[in-house]
């Protein structure tokens, strides 16, 4: 039963990761390495905020949420706007952007390891079905089920939404119906950078905050994505699912080292046999 | 076109001469080293500007066969230091400390340089080869490929730093003999250590060259404008694939063997996911659909990130420079350097009164590549 | 001594340097400029400024600097002023190599202060060996090297171990995990710890290695909680340990029933996870920041005055600190046209000084150093309680673990 508990939480901490990152790749095709340059930077905007202006973790979520978005339709309206009919250069482009992130925030917040509180309430464990679990894991399952709740919500329920799958089926025919995709498409990278800047500010406290972190993120996040299938959100919480469980597993019989490798190898086969995820929709070819 | 490839082996041969002419004018001890060092990196670039740009193979975990290049050379070499270290009848010092007692049967044949210099080719070009058929007799393309390549390398990465006992794990295998050849030393410091660096940068250059010229390497580029048109015409498109990344693997297996002669020791950081990515963004500065293009995009990104971080006014800065330098070449030089260079020299065609629809025609580095469509 | 303008402004700058706060590399940075010149003693500093490790190596770094300046400010070494050549070698084993010929044959510098890692230190060692120069490298790490290049000023595990291992059993008890990050340092830490528990009629219940990074411990913690053991004994380095620490707490697990016994957690990291995830558990170490002694409030508070406030010193900057003191007392020995590497090493042997920790000797067998290994108990402000000194200072052992094989001034024996 802990073992399930635990690949529950190494799931939510995946989810919320790769959230921002599946919708971005999948509407816009953006292969977005800075994502996790995205996810140090709402750390660090929770450290900023708690250090400077006293402002505890969960005010500053919304705060975070909106400073991150706006960073990410800064960066699509310079930089990525230009690279949509080409989205392996993306690749290319967003990796020199988290090169430039990481210094840029080393710069301004310096090199040491920064530290982010725990919100005092939730720094306890609770007994669920007889498992010991930190309640800010609980928050963080939370969190990452509503964040999915709400994401589907405007996908699926808003005329934004509508729009926006419109250009995911065909980005031409869309423009044709006076769709303006451009506009749709920095909305949702916003959206993306957003949830990522979330997902940064809520592991800070059970992790830490330093210039790097994002690299080990980004790997994982993209892992989740592709085994979920592209174009499917439900496939990413299907996949996170599937590789906390099996890491929790792993790890708790071998070690962290070999699961890792394991989910990695088992990802790469999967991919082999079923290129369009596990969840995907029907696939348009 | 007989006369635009020759213009295109005079290039090709005039780069390869100032390579070996730059002995001459630098003596210090310390920038041959280095230039020695960044050609290595311009062999790999050689590498996967063959299997990305000339076949759209993007391969994410180039560096998985640079870096068991760069172990298959440094076991041999390690071997050579067991007498100093442990005895005759010893073993490498990082087993005496993992208590390994029996030197493991994979270690034996490293005895042997020419099977050493032989593996390090074959085993990356073979294992390149099997994860090719894995993935293209089931015809994961695109973005897929390059997940798949990417998680292959973190796993192999992960098991050389896992099994220490064998590998030296994290450190790597450090502590290396030199490669003597006959009686022969190449000393990574000196002259010969570049000589034999800019002899194997040549022969890789023509060679790939030459395996774009061949018929093979026009259904290369074929498949990588259309595959299935290629598919259809009833070539088989797999086949074609997993040579075109054998081949590229055992070019950056030799260049990996190069990199622990000059850098004396191999790391698991030659497997790394960052130099992995740094190798496909030097292919993108130089230009990837042209093998000299991504060579000097290495040796000039490399070099650059070198002398930004040499510069007292870049200490602190250098990366953010390095940085803002590859979302301006994506953004306005999205051929590279080589795609700028051939525009510039098409232009100066055109003032000689040449048509340039002729040009345009021509195979290879002017073709105007399609814009790639989503990967889905 | 002749006045340039550039002379000018690097004195003004160095006696205005203690106090300056603020953008740290603006002053060091004019210094890389300059050339072996009369009156000037080239030495490099390579310590990773970006990076993974650059989170440590940056602190290394600083304190390297301010020994430098106090040297230069307090008249040099027989007049002759340091002039250290900063490289940033980015956390990356090549990108060292690199840099450290660098300093080596094209700067050439007489010594290199460097490094935090084993693997850097691997990776630059061929071109101290091959080019007969010294580096001074001050973390504590693994033993079982013996270079005649290399001034090893941190601790090796005999003297981090020695004392703290059976003063756990006995507090404690005798169920012991081992978690550490998987590379070398971990493994032969835990290595020598199984001996000294073996004698001690302990049992180890688990060995468990997480990847370098790694930062999810969820089902590590799980694992504490099903075996129980009575000791932890991490070798976790870098933002692994701040996470570890930090969900180690989040789960409700009790210090005072299973402490965490760290011989890497300093008050850098503690700074990091926030003092309630570090309180209660151990550290051995040489130095703590809170250490009583005249030579460490003088260092400490030189520290905070030149790089900030809010800054820690810890048991890798102290000997980033003190290494570059004895350095200067062994060039001080030579005669300006003496100074290089060999006669260097020859003359820092047997070398000894009141450093912040207590008086340190560089061991001439070994290059090795003699350290005072303490015990520190993490409070919730964020420093270390000292619970025990080592009662005298202890013999730097770096192949303790193997009793047939000896460091010694010709090189590695066996017998």
């Amino acid at each position: 039963m802990s073992l399930v508990v635990t690949g529950l939480s190494i799931a939510s901490i995946l989810l919320l990761v790769a959230l921002g990152l599946a919708i971005i790749y999948g509407v816009t095709g953006v292969i977005n390495l800075a994502h996790g340059e995205l996810v140090m930077i709402g750390a660090y905007c929770a450290w900023a905020l708690q250090s400077f202006f006293g402002i505890g973790l969960l005010a500053s979520l919304p705060l975070i949420f909106l400073a991150t978005a706006l960073l990410g339709w800064i960066i699509d309206r310079v930089v990525i706007r230009h690279l949509y009919n080409r989205p392996l250069d993306t690749i290319l482009a967003t990796w020199g952007i988290g090169v430039m992130a990481q210094q840029a925030v080393r710069l301004l917040a310096g090199g040491e390891l920064r530290y982010v509180e725990m919100p005092e309430a939730m720094n306890h464990p609770v007994s669920v079905l007889g498992v010991e679990i930190p309640i800010f894991r609980i928050f963080i399952l939370g969190l990452a089920v509503a964040l999915f709740g709400l994401t589907w919500f405007l996908i699926f329920r808003t005329s934004l939404g509508l729009k926006l799958r419109a250009i995911t089926q065909s980005r031409e025919i869309a423009s044709c119906f006076g769709i303006n995709s451009n506009r749709i498409y920095g909305l949702t990278f916003a959206y993306g950078a957003g949830l990522a800047g979330l997902a940064g500010a809520v592991v800070s406290p059970l992790k830490s905050v330093a210039p790097e972190m994002g690299t080990t993120y980004v790997v994982d996040a993209f892992m989740v994505v592709v085994l979920g299938g592209v174009e499917s959100l439900v496939g990413s919480v299907a996949s996170a699912f599937i590789i906390g469980q099996s890491s929790s597993a792993v790890a708790f019989y071998a070690n962290d080292t070999i699961a890792k490798a394991l989910v990695l190898l088992f990802i790469v086969i999967l991919i082999r046999f079923r290129p369009q995820g596990l969840f995907a929709a029907k696939v348009r070819s | 076109m007989r006369n635009r490839d020759l213009i295109q082996y005079l290039t090709y041969g005039t780069v390869c001469l100032i390579i070996f002419l730059v002995p001459v004018f630098v003596q210090d001890a310390f920038l041959l080293n280095k230039t020695a060092r960044y050609l290595v990196l311009g062999i790999l670039a050689i590498s996967l500007s063959l299997s990305w740009g000339y076949t759209g193979i993007l391969n994410l975990g180039q560096a998985t066969s640079f870096g068991l290049g760069s172990y298959c050379m440094a076991m041999a070499l390690k071997l050579r230091t067991i007498p100093v270290h442990t005895g005759a009848e010893g073993l490498p010092d990082f087993m005496v400390w993992n208590n390994v007692e029996k030197l493991p049967w994979f270690w034996e044949p490293f005895y042997s340089m020419p099977f050493a210099i032989a593996a390090g080719v074959a085993v990356p070009a073979l294992i390149a080869a099997g994860l090719g058929w894995f993935m293209f007799r089931g015809r994961v393309t695109g973005v897929y490929v390059a997940i798949i390549t990417l998680a292959f390398l973190v796993v192999v990465n992960l098991l050389f730093i896992d099994q220490q006992r064998f590998t030296g794990g994290f450190n790597g295998i450090t502590d290396l003999a030199q490669l003597d050849i006959g009686s022969f030393t190449f000393d990574a410091y000196g002259a010969s250590s570049y000589y034999l660096i800019a002899i194997c940068l040549t022969f890789c250059l023509f060679f790939a060259l030459l395996v774009t010229k061949s018929k093979a390497g026009l259904i290369l580029q074929a498949i990588r404008d259309h595959e299935n048109r290629v598919r259809y015409f009833g070539y088989d498109v797999a086949r074609y694939k997993i040579f075109a990344v054998a081949v590229s693997a055992a070019i950056a297996g030799m260049a990996g063997m190069l990199y622990t002669i000059v850098m004396e020791f191999a790391s698991p950081t030659f497997m790394g996911v960052q130099l992995s990515l740094s190798v496909v963004i030097w292919c993108a500065v130089g230009g990837r659909q042209s093998l000299l293009g991504s060579m000097l995009g290495a040796i000039l990104v490399a070099g650059m990130q070198g002398a930004l971080s040499e510069s007292e006014t870049f200490l602190d800065t250098w990366t953010l420079v390095m940085g803002l330098v590859f979302v301006l070449v994506v953004l306005f030089l999205p051929k590279g350097l080589a795609g700028a260079a051939e525009t510039l020299k098409d232009r100066i065609f055109r003032k000689f009164g040449r048509s340039s629809k002729a040009m345009a025609k021509s195979p290879g580095e002017a073709t105007p590549r399609p814009a790639a469509s989503r990967p889905t | 001594m002749k006045i340039t303008r550039r002379g000018f402004i690097r004195g003004a700058a160095a006696a205005g340097a203690i106090g300056a706060t603020g953008f740290p590399h603006i002053w060091n940075k004019n210094l890389s400029l300059a050339r072996a010149a009369d009156g000037e003693i080239k030495v490099g500093v390579l310590f990773s400024l970006t990076g993974t490790t650059a989170i440590i190596e940056e602190s290394l770094n600083k304190a390297t600097i301010l020994a430098i300046e106090e040297i230069n400010a307090a008249g040099g070494i027989n007049g002759m002023k340091i002039v250290p050549v900063i490289e940033d070698p980015a956390s990356d084993p090549a990108t060292f190599a690199e840099k450290a010929r660098k300093l080596v044959l094209s700067d050439r510098c007489v010594s290199v202060f460097g490094s935090y890692t084993s693997a850097s230190r691997k990776a630059v060692l061929p071109v101290f060996e091959k080019r007969e120069n010294l580096y001074f490298y001050p973390t504590l790490y693994e033993g079982r090297e013996c270079s005649k290049n290399v001034v090893y000023t941190g601790a090796v595990p005999n003297q981090q171990q020695d004392e703290f291992v059976p003063w756990l059993v006995e507090k404690f008890g005798k169920k012991w995990y081992l978690i550490g990050s998987n590379y070398i340092y971990p493994k032969e830490e835990n290595n020598y710890c199984k001996k000294l528990l073996e004698g001690l009629g302990a049992e180890v219940v688990a060995e468990e290695y997480v990847p370098l990074g790694h930062s999810e411990f969820s089902s590590v913690v799980n694992k504490f909680q099903s075996l129980q053991p009575n000791v932890i004994f991490s070798t976790v380095v870098g933002d692994s340990v701040v996470a570890l620490h930090r969900q180690y707490r989040a789960a409700g697990l009790d210090p005072a029933k299973m402490p965490m016994a760290s011989l890497t957690t300093s008050e850098n990291e503690v700074a990091a996870m926030g003092g309630e995830a570090a309180a209660g558990h151990f550290t051995s170490a040489p130095y703590f920041m809170v250490w009583d002694s005249p030579e460490n409030r003088k260092f400490v508070d030189a520290y905070k005055a030149r790089w900030g406030q809010d800054k820690v010193t810890h048991f890798v900057s102290e000997p980033s600190y003190f290494q570059v003191y004895l350095f200067k007392q062994a060039v001080a020995k030579l005669a300006p046209s003496d100074i290089t590497p060999p006669n260097i090493r020859e003359a820092i042997k047997g070398e000894s000084m009141i450093a912040p920790q207590g008086k340190v000797q560089i061991e001439r067998e070994n290059l090795h150093t003699w350290l005072w290994p303490k015990i520190g108990q993490c409070k919730s402000d964020g420093q270390f309680e000292i619970l025990k000194q080592s009662a005298t200072w202890l013999k730097p052992e770096p192949y303790k673990a193997y009793p047939n094989m000896h460091c010694t001034e010709a090189g590695l024996t066996e017998s």
